[in-house]
């Protein structure tokens, strides 16, 4: 097995090669620091088998951060047969400064000159033969993006791995440095070293810990003998070693940059900087970051919805199928694994009915990450995200998150991986479930729509546009107390050309994320809904009130049987089975009716019904027959009194549930913010996932006239909330904790159960009191609905503008006492 | 005349003489490319002022000026 490891600077294209190459689809973007973790692929290649890595991209090998861990790790402890290194063809002097230290390292390397199609455009022309004699390696075009070059570098790779042996080691000249590279060779003479000696004497020089420490027991011999070389470099020559090595390869790629390239016509203006004057003009920038947030809006959230109308049908249809094949029920005796299927599958259809409204949502952010947008709002924004703890790079977290107009938290913060400042990462992480749940929208809708029927617009605005604001005070209350102590990274950010998105990139990477959300919604949602349903379903109703659900069924069954005996067709409804079968056909008929489009998919129904019951179907259908349509009738009236009790026996069993004992257990808490045991029970169970809240209000809120009142009218006319509480409702609902879902990102983001704890309970906290006070201040002050959460508004962004406002003690960099 | 890399104004190009930081930042800067003798033009200032855009070498870094405030240049 050939061991292959791409490695290059970030944004250079290893992802795309790894995908050419592998055919395994991975994540590209044209945003710097996408891949984070290393990703393997494993195939064959010409009957020979290939195990490749795509390692994050690094612009060097000896600062610290995250993904230069990885590579390094992976480099240090895996020793790759072969490395290939990706660079960015328009981009040569700085991608070379990366490819002296991998071949510094002594492992074979391929060069791989990406992105030919660009260098190309831009009248770059490099001399690969020449390249090649220079460095002593293979060196092949490609263009990832056109997808050429593939043959040409597995050719390369298979040449280089069967003349391992003979692979010459490149080294540069160190200069005045070597005197002390060679000492340091001497000092691990003794050393049983994985690799070239003469590399880890460089590195030990440059005081590389992670390699150091690889050396077992020797560490501190070997800081101490590298910072007394150091120091003597200092005093001889009066330069530090980190900028001498540093300086050295520069020129090293300056050299090579000038024998090997020639520019057709110099550097003139490229493209990138005409759309930066305009994208990035001081005037312009913010006008243009808001069409394109209108634009976002408008095609994915509006558009999405538009789109949902024509999937719903499938959800329905799949629920449907679901049912028609659960054991029936009998009168008020409802089986339990029909009740469980019916409320798994409404959970998860709740949850993937937003996947047209995410797929363009997601689609429209790899637009503008592949576009190089991103790394551009970055620096638009960078100012005020610092002010509040936050970092440039928060952006496309915050933004997946919701900032924009709605999002998951999900893959808002599995994104935060690529951010560089530890504190501003972790502010990230715990601000970003704070956005604009997309799920949470029917819950708004359905409150908004039972109390603030004429203020729905700018209802809407406040909770869509009031997370934000909530998301900067959290991470500036947060980086100034308990993140306080956290590392922090310098803001030096590639500000990438633009590129063309390719139709495949988008599509794939909104697929993926896309994918991500369905996968929460099958395996932990589901498992959650399960244990909720559990929790609502029991222990069930009491023996006495059961008895009396019984006798009602009873009477309304006698009146039945009364009404209809000198019916011609009594002998089809003649004993209490019968008439369950009638029962529950006649539902089903009603039910596939309801949600048929056009004529000809009623007539196709009428005629599965006909054939499944030759004999009732007159009964469900009576056309001009009187007595069949007595029967019809009295079935009707029979369904009522069924769908009434079964609604109370509902009601009565989640009141009696444990989650309804919880729900009350804590009245007493939650009454300060006006909610009683139903909003909680509905809050509980919004753990699940957000749709959970409405399922469970409106199965509360439907009564016995709810055929035609719906949930919203229903909680308006009796459920004893005023406008004020349901400001209350909402508040506690736009702070409430991430659902179970992004409780396990945060936690695996932040690699802390603690954090996900606090991810947890300070929203719940802060909901609470918040929505206590509104609710108690509005009752003193005799607040409407609408100015109660217009004030909250206004404070939330007055708080939010003050904390901004506020000086920042947390300044990272001063001009230190330097001595070079 | 010398001065401190984020006094220089849009357009303006400075040749780098010394970074003073240490650690990270300062490994940082080496590796995208601030060594002693490069030449830093000033593309833009961020429409909010900070940070700053600078073309270094063939490509455009965006910097903060508490950072920028650490490099010494000679304004060429
Ligand atoms: N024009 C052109 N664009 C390319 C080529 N190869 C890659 N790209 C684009 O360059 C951008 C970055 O590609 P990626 O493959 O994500 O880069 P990467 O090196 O994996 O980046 P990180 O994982 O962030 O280090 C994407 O927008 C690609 O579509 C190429 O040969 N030509
Ligand atoms: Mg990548």
């Amino acid at each position: 097995m050939i061991k292959v490891a791409l490695a290059g600077q970030p944004n250079c294209g290893k992802s795309t090669i790894f995908n050419l190459i592998s055919g395994i689809h991975q994540h590209i973007a044209n945003y710097p620091g996408v891949t984070v973790d290393k990703k393997v692929g494993r195939f064959n290649y010409q009957n020979e088998k290939i195990e490749m890595v795509d390692l994050p991209g690094t612009y060097s090998f000896s600062s610290y951060s995250l993904e230069e861990r990885v590579a390094k790790d992976f480099l240090y402890d895996e020793t790759p047969d072969v490395i290939l290194n990706i660079l960015d063809a328009s981009n040569l002097k700085r991608n070379l400064y990366l490819s002296f230290q991998l071949l510094e390292i002594g492992i074979p390397v391929v060069i791989v000159l990406n992105m030919t199609d660009v260098a190309a455009r831009r009248g770059i022309s490099i001399d690969t033969k020449k390249m090649e004699e220079l460095l002593g390696c293979r060196v092949v075009n490609a263009s990832g993006a056109k997808g050429e070059g593939a043959e040409a570098i597995m050719e390369a790779v298979f040449s280089v791995y069967r003349q391992k042996e003979r692979y010459e080691n490149f080294q540069i000249h160190y200069e005045m440095l070597e005197p002390f590279i060679q000492e340091i060779e001497t000092a691990i003479a003794g050393a049983d070293l994985p690799l070239n000696r003469r590399w880890t004497a460089i590195k030990i020089l440059e005081e590389d810990q992670a390699l150091i420490e690889k050396l077992d027991n020797e560490q501190k011999r070997l800081t101490e003998k590298a910072q007394a070389c150091e120091k003597r470099f200092f005093d001889m020559y009066g330069k530090d070693v980190a900028a001498f090595l540093a300086a050295v390869r520069y020129d090293s790629a300056e050299i090579v940059f000038h024998r090997c390239v020639s520019l057709k016509h110099g550097n003139k203006e490229t493209l990138s900087d005409k759309v930066d004057q305009i994208v990035l003009n001081r005037w312009l920038a913010f006008p243009i970051l808001l069409l394109i947030m209108i634009a976002v809006y408008e095609l994915s959230i509006v558009g999405g919805y538009k789109l949902t109308d024509y999937t719903w049908p499938i959800l329905a249809g799949f629920k449907s199928f679901v049912i028609d094949r659960l054991p029936e029920p009998d009168f008020i005796n409802v089986p339990m694994i029909t009740d469980l299927s019916v409320w798994m599958v409404n959970s998860a259809n709740a949850l993937l009915n937003y996947i047209p409204v995410f797929f363009i949502l997601f689609a429209m952010i790899a637009i503008m990450e592949d576009v190089g947008y991103m790394p551009r709002l970055a620096f638009i924004l960078d100012r005020v995200f610092k002010k509040y703890g936050l970092h440039g790079q928060s952006t496309l977290p915050l933004v997946l998150g919701g900032a924009m107009v709605g999002g998951c938290a999900v893959p808002g913060v599995m994104s935060t991986k690529g951010i560089a400042d530890e504190r501003a990462r972790m502010a990230t992480i715990l601000a970003v479930p704070y956005m604009n749940c997309l799920a949470k929208v029917p819950f708004y809708t359905l409150i908004l729509g039972a109390f603030f029927k004429d203020a729905m617009g700018i209802m809407m605005f406040y909770i869509s546009t009031v997370t934000l604001f909530i998301a900067l005070i959290v991470s500036k209350l947060l980086t100034s107390t308990v993140l306080r102590t956290r590392e922090t990274a310098p803001f030096v950010m590639e500000l990438p050309p633009y590129h063309l998105p390719t139709f495949k990139g988008v599509v794939l990477r909104a697929a993926q994320r896309v994918w991500v959300y369905v996968k929460k919604v099958v395996s932990i949602v589901l498992v959650v809904a399960m244990a909720l349903f559990a929790l609502l379903q029991f222990p069930g109703l009491e023996a006495d009130s059961k008895r009396i659900f019984d006798e009602k069924v009873e009477k309304a069954l006698s009146t039945f049987d009364r009404k209809l005996q000198s019916n011609p067709y009594y002998t089809l409804i003649d004993t209490r089975e019968k008439v369950s079968t009638l029962l529950n056909a006649y539902d089903h008929y009603k039910s596939k009716r309801m949600i048929a489009s056009g004529s000809q998919e009623a007539q196709k129904i009428d005629e599965a019904f006909l054939k499944k019951y030759p004999n009732l179907f007159i009964l469900l259908k009576p056309h001009e027959d009187q007595a069949a349509k007595t029967v019809n009738n009295a079935v009707r009236q029979l369904s009522n009194v069924r769908k009434d009790l079964l609604r109370q026996i509902k009601n009565e069993k989640i009141e009696k549930s444990f989650l309804g004992i919880v729900g009350h257990a804590i009245e007493p808490l939650t009454h300060y913010a006006g909610f009683d045991w139903k909003i909680n029970v509905a809050f509980l169970s919004s753990f699940a996932a957000r749709e959970s809240a409405v399922a469970t209000l409106g199965s509360l809120y439907e009564n016995a006239k709810a055929d035609a009142t719906r949930a919203e009218e229903a909680m308006a006319d009796n459920g004893g909330y005023s406008p004020l509480s349901a400001v209350a409702i909402l508040i506690f609902m736009i702070l409430t904790p991430p659902c179970i879902a992004t409780m396990i990102v945060v936690k695996m983001q932040s690699n802390s159960y603690r954090w996900m704890l606090f991810a947890t309970f300070f929203p719940i906290t802060l909901g609470l009191v918040s929505a206590s006070l509104v609710f108690g201040f509005g009752n003193a002050l005799n607040w409407s609905g609408l100015e109660a959460m217009g004030y909250f508004y206004a404070s939330v962004v007055g708080i939010a503008l003050g904390l901004g406002a506020m000086p920042s003690r947390l300044s990272a960099w001063t001009r230190a006492n330097i001595k070079n | 005349m010398k001065c401190y890399l984020d006094s220089l104004r849009q357009g303006q190009t400075g040749k780098i003489i010394r970074i003073h930081s240490t650690g990270k930042l300062k490994q940082k800067l080496l590796d995208m490319g601030f060594i002693v003798g490069a030449d830093i033009e000033v593309v833009r200032e961020a429409p909010l002022y900070d940070p700053m855009e600078l073309r270094i070498h063939t490509y455009l870094i965006s910097l903060r000026r508490s950072e920028a405030a650490l490099v010494e240049v000679e304004v060429l």
